[in-house]
């Protein structure tokens, strides 16, 4: 396995959308090399003809579907009263597009 | 009558219902000793202080109009800060969610406040309920009530903390790889992982999908099996909820004709006094009646592995939704839509959060499913085999809940290690089995440690039965010192 390194760590950030402090980044890719390391016992296990394990209730869970029926289940003043920024009843957000 | 917190709330639901106690008496009552104890251990996040007194008075009159009151008539019960109580904070205890009010209650929640319980308060996480500890919290830490230099466990610890010093009697947890167990265990309590999809998820912050499941917290098995009769019911809101009627929970005083299944290879590596507690807890069961083989786990020694790529593959899905737009913390830093993703999130989440959402992108990522995440999901098959087979020999498996007792405030610094401590809870979840945490004495420090008991899928009633046989003969509960 690839070590990984400060590169793999920006690019999961970019992933991630989440930026870190330098000191952040350093604690990080410390605990994630020793983690993935510890991880890598699991190559050890002979797993061919292994089913991936998709339904941990095999077969008891069956998937509670029901009619899509129209309810007023959220209100629009609801919703928003937890949105961090709004105008006309929607939902700001800065711009998406740039200006030239 | 006893004081009131020194009743299990079978107690003092009877006490209400038969008029030896008002309900308004028993919400000032516990909101006192709110006021009183929880500057010490710091379960609360929010104490709902109008909201119980008010549903306190409706149901004095509920009770002088001769209506039929519900199972948990009066009953105070502590809620995890990660469900949500219509109209109040679920924070979630992250910067992230800070202000965020719910606008539905979870479904367990509202099963609860159904059967007429009070809901006095919100419990303190660690963050999103990763970590073991309850010091991922953004806002405080939790102490343990049974000596306050230590930790309660976690995720769930605030909940444990508050039944501990009997701030409440009853108290939600979501347990993901232990968070219900674990605390209970660390604080002297019983605590319940139900069969995945017995409790409806819905109204629960979302961390590992397919291994969350909400249960309750208790000062004994008797009023755990009351809660689960309340809350394990089946509901539309959650896909995977199970479609079956709700349990019935006869619970047993031997355990004649049980054969129960020790995992002897797993427990070799445990320290010499948490071992003699564990085999000193099979004797008892054996003389209750139960007879026991070994059954093997081998694969057991890889669940940490398993588990910590599952969960936050999961949980970096899960947390996508936190993004500062709909609603939770939104940075003032930002100028564009791309920056304001990456200030918020940098700015809302804390390190463990951090941690596993890259650990979770990196094991989902083109170059590294294959060896991290499907492998994964392979190895999980195998220990839902081998958990089957060994059920094939054994009605239950018994097994230790932690390693130790409760371990000091910043003992355990490096993540790893703090992985390693679930190594004895997690594999329930990853199989989906029904799990819980029984009192089984204290240590040399005076500190409690727990038992655990596992059994096959859907057999929640048999699991909690052998808890309380065992619970009946050995007594072990108490209430820690300075909270009596």
């Amino acid at each position: 396995m690839p070590a990984f390194d400060e590169q793999t760590l920006h690019n999961l950030e970019k992933l991630c959308r989440i930026d870190c402090s330098p000191e952040e980044e350093r604690k990080l890719l410390d605990s994630l090399n020793e983690v993935l390391g510890y991880m890598e016992s699991l190559s050890e296990i002979d797993t061919t003809n292994v089913a991936s394990c998709n339904d941990v209730l095999r077969g008891m869970l069956k998937n509670r579907m029901r009619d899509d029926i129209v309810a007023n289940t959220l209100s629009r003043e609801q919703f928003l009263s937890n949105a961090p920024d709004q105008i006309g009843g929607m939902v700001r957000v800065p711009p998406v597009l740039k200006t030239s | 009558m006893k004081a009131l917190h020194t009743l299990s709330a079978t107690e003092l639901r009877d006490a209400f219902v038969n008029g030896s106690i008002k309900a308004t008496d028993i919400a000032n009552y516990f909101l006192a000793r709110i006021a009183t104890h929880d500057p010490q251990i710091k379960a609360f996040l929010q104490v709902l202080e109008v909201r119980t007194q008010t549903h306190a008075e409706r149901l004095d009159k509920k009770r002088a109009s001769g209506a039929l009151l519900g199972k948990l008539a009066g009953i105070p019960i502590a809620i995890k800060d990660n469900m949500h109580i219509e109209g109040e904070l679920t924070t979630c205890a992250s910067k992230i969610l800070e202000n965020y009010r719910a606008p539905f209650s979870a479904t367990a929640v509202h099963l609860l406040e159904s059967e007429d319980a009070l809901l006095i308060g919100k419990t303190n996480l660690d963050e999103f309920a990763m970590g073991s500890s309850t010091e991922n919290s953004a806002f405080f830490q939790t102490h343990n009530p049974w000596n306050t230099r230590c930790v309660p466990g976690g995720s769930s610890g605030g909940s444990a903390a508050a039944v501990a010093g009997r701030l409440a009697l009853l108290a939600t947890g979501s347990d993901t790889g232990g968070s219900i167990r674990q605390p209970a265990a660390y604080c002297g309590l019983v605590g319940f992982k139900p069969t995945y999809g017995r409790v409806s998820r819905y109204g629960l912050v979302a961390f590992g999908s397919s291994l969350d499941q909400i249960g309750p917290f208790a000062t004994t098995v008797a009023d755990t099996a009351l809660a689960m009769e309340v809350m394990g019911r089946t509901c539309n809101f959650d896909a995977t909820s199970l479609d079956l009627p709700a349990e019935h929970y006869a619970l047993a005083t031997h355990l004649k004709e049980i054969k129960l299944g020790i995992p002897r290879k797993v427990i070799e590596g445990l320290n010499p006094s948490t071992r003699a507690n564990f085999e000193e807890a099979i004797q008892v069961m054996k003389s209750l009646g139960a007879t026991t083989v070994d059954v093997d786990f081998d694969i057991l020694k890889h669940t940490v592995s398993v588990y910590y790529i599952l969960a936050t593959a999961e949980a970096s899905t899960n947390l996508a939704r936190f993004d500062g737009i709909r609603f939770g913390h939104r940075s003032k830093n930002a100028t564009t839509l791309d920056e304001l993703y990456f200030q918020s999130r940098k700015e809302g989440f804390g390190e463990e959060v951090k941690r596993r959402i890259m650990l979770g992108t990196y094991v989902l990522s083109a170059g590294y499913q294959d060896a991290f995440y499907k492998k994964a999901q392979k190895v999980r098959t195998l220990m839902i085999e081998a958990f089957e087979t060994a059920f094939g020999t054994c009605d239950a498996i018994v097994m230790p809940v932690t390693t130790n007792s409760a371990f000091e405030h910043g003992a355990i610094q490096d993540p790893l290690q703090m992985y390693l401590e679930d190594l004895f809870t997690i594999p329930a979840n990853l199989a989906g089995l029904p799990a819980v945490s029984v009192p089984s004495g204290y240590d040399e420090r005076g500190m409690p440690l727990g038992v655990q008991i596992l059994g096959p899928q859907m057999c929640d009633t048999s699991v909690l039965s052998i808890a309380h046989a065992y619970e009946q003969a050995t007594r072990h509960a108490k209430i820690p010192g300075g909270f009596a």
